[in-house]
């Protein structure tokens, strides 16, 4: 018996030979991100424009790149938080089990399962519309039949915010439900309507869970590339009226094309018209430190949070 | 006697007037909600709504033919430059299928193993410690972005198939049907592989934490050991869940766009079989890749509508195997009481 516990069997020995796959991978993509990217990192690079040059050193630098990233995350975000809050309240609060919840909780499911570049290209197939042309900018046709753009901030925030909506929802519905009910009964027994107990005693309660799903959603849309590639356009620099960061010119730059750190990388990839590895690989750098810091914000919260019971991968 | 008591608890709000306000309030406020819920199950009929009216020009000019007929990169160079009058309507999109097709076969068969092995020993083998980095390590992996496994993949992964794995015999050899560069469907399939195994490691390390105690208490105690305990016993109970995390990762895979139009090398040939280990270094190209990389093509509406029909079978396909996935989660849910 004693024996047989000590010998390794071979299955045991395949579990942990993935096991060290997994880490050797993650180790990996990191340490050769880190080390090809750093000697990148330059005052000079972070904060001048991208230059089109055939010469890779006067490619200039990622600032609107960076920018373009905060944008569409902002507006991204500042779409699904509530958008995607209100369903988590009504799943978790005013859902139950009837019929039609089950049915919402469905279309959510299959929404989660869509694949980025098929929202990508329903976005561009809406915001063609000539109604929302004041999202982008309005192009005439050669036959007259007026059409909108569809590449903008605002258009790549919008689809960004359909993207993660499925999983914001399903985080947040999970934060909500794991308020005790002791709470809401507390609050009840003490005359607070419904909707007063959600506001002031739910939601404050799960504060922790949702700021975990908002940051989770954010990671996403930092991360997504087929979505700005399409519904953002392919131009590296702000093509708004310029000079872009003039507060008078701000809408203007919103509803223009531009570029975030993924599309940037992908256009200097060598896959892309770029073709310079170099710049692709201290943006990649700037990417998987911002990816990282909010890994460990997310990491931080569920340390915080106490209604988080089991850890959850 | 009830009104009373309530002005002396809750002094703010005496007035009938501010009672009356906030029960409009409340209402309108459960209306908005109730609205963005309805939007947010609604979208999903959006989509295919929009989707589908885009392609259905293709699709019905094409028929079946656009997923049994072959020939998708002529075709569109053909519509792009096509006369004004002239509408190119008729696409096949075989090749594609089979790209999505043997790409994400290969890279499941790769991230199976690898990912339920490591659940595996995140739930059952490794100490705290271990167990906490591993969990790290495969929640960081599922959230680095797609860019970043395509640009490894193709710095690091591309070349190294070209280096190593192709000779100049056979460049020679295949030069009449597609050049051998490394940009491949082996490379697709890597890159692929550890993109959708956290998500395979985290559905599995929940179906398996979930298998109830009891059932391995017994195992040990009739006198199996502890690692015929989880192959004979934790492994078969949690089977329907894992597969569950295997469906999900085969949706991810079938949608990957941005990192396999890097590495697969964007012409759209058919593997074939017949090529021996050539079959693996095909140059192919996917349905979602597909999309990104003629992306720029879109302003001719005859390619648009193609690649809105590409469009069209990843959203389906993706929707049947949602749905398959969910199926599977709740009877196993059911079988287990642990609903």
């Amino acid at each position: 018996m004693n024996k047989r516990n000590k010998t390794i069997s071979p299955g045991r020995f395949l579990c942990w030979l993935a096991a060290f796959i997994t880490i050797a991978a993650c180790a990996g993509i990191l340490i050769y991100i880190i080390a090809n990217g750093y000697k990148q990192i330059s005052l000079k690079f972070l904060f001048t424009q991208p230059a089109p040059a055939f010469d890779e050193s006067q490619a200039g630098g990622i600032s609107t790149p960076v920018i373009g990233t905060i944008l569409v995350t902002v507006v991204g975000t500042l779409i699904a938080f509530p958008w995607a809050l209100s369903t988590a309240i009504f799943l978790a609060e005013y859902g139950g089990n009837k019929i039609t919840t089950k049915y919402i909780r469905l279309g959510v499911e299959v929404l989660a399962g869509v694949p980025t570049i098929v929202i990508a290209i329903f976005g561009l197939a809406v915001f063609t519309n000539p109604v929302f042309g004041f999202l982008s900018s309005i192009v005439e046709t050669d036959s007259d039949i007026k059409k909108a753009f569809g590449r903008s901030f605002f258009v790549c925030g919008i689809t960004m915010a359909i993207m993660v909506l499925p999983f914001m929802i399903k985080v947040c519905e999970e934060a909500i439900k794991c308020v005790p009910d002791s709470y809401r009964e507390g609050s009840l027994a003490l005359g607070a309507s419904k909707w007063h107990t959600i506001t002031h005693i739910i939601l404050p309660s799960s504060k922790n869970g949702i700021a975990t799903g908002v940051i989770l959603g954010m990671g996403r849309i930092i991360g997504d590339t087929a979505i700005v590639w399409l519904t953002l356009g392919g131009t590296m620099r702000m093509t708004g009226i310029q000079p872009w960061w003039k507060p008078a010119n701000w809408l203007s730059t919103l509803t223009h094309t531009g570029s975030t750190l993924t599309s940037y990388i992908y256009f200097a990839s060598p896959a892309g018209e770029g073709n310079m590895p170099l710049k692709a690989f201290g943006a990649s750098f700037v990417l998987i430190i911002i990816i990282l810091i909010l890994n460990f914000i997310v990491d931080y919260l569920s340390t915080l949070g106490k209604q988080v019971g089991r850890d959850n991968i | 006697m009830e009104t009373t008591a309530k002005t002396q608890t809750v002094p703010a709000i005496n007035t009938s007037k501010h009672v009356k306000y906030s029960k409009i309030k409340d209402f309108i406020c459960e209306k908005i909600v109730v609205f963005l819920t309805m939007l947010s199950a609604l979208m999903i009929l959006f989509i295919f709504y929009f989707v589908l009216s885009k392609a259905m020009p293709v699709i019905k000019a094409s028929g079946i033919g656009f997923i049994i007929k072959d020939g998708f990169d002529q075709q569109l160079s053909d519509a792009y430059f096509a006369d004004g009058g002239q509408k190119n309507l008729v696409f096949g999109a075989y090749g594609l299928l089979m790209g999505s097709l043997f790409t994400t076969i290969g890279s499941l068969l790769l991230a199976i193993p690898l990912g339920v092995g490591t659940a595996v020993v995140i739930a059952e083998l490794a100490p705290v410690q271990i167990r906490n980095l591993l969990q790290s390590v495969t929640r960081l992996l599922a959230s680095i972005p797609s860019i970043i496994y395509g640009l490894v993949g193709l710095m690091i992964v591309v070349p190294f198939i070209s280096s190593t794995l192709i000779t100049n015999e056979m460049q020679t050899k295949y030069i009449t049907r597609f050049q051998l560069a490394g940009n491949s469907m082996l490379a697709g399939i890597v890159v692929l592989a550890i993109m959708v195994m956290p998500i395979i490691t985290a559905v599995s390390v929940d179906a398996i934490r979930s298998v109830p105690f009891r059932y391995k208490e017994a195992s040990l105690a009739l006198g199996l050991t502890y690692w015929r305990t989880i192959v004979k016993v934790v492994l078969p109970v949690a089977k329907s869940g894992i597969v569950a995390g295997v469906i999900l990762a085969t949706g991810r895979a079938i949608g990957e766009a941005i990192a396999l139009s890097m590495v697969t090398g964007g012409i759209g040939n058919i593997p074939r079989i017949s090529d021996g280990f050539v079959f693996f270094l095909t140059p192919i190209l996917t349905l979602a890749s597909a999309i990104v990389n003629k992306s720029e093509a879109m302003s001719v509406p005859t390619i648009e509508s193609a690649l809105f029909a590409c469009g069209v079978l990843l959203l389906v396909s993706n929707t049947i195997l949602t749905l398959i996935a969910k199926s599977i989660e709740r009877s196993f849910r059911r079988s287990e009481g642990i609903e």
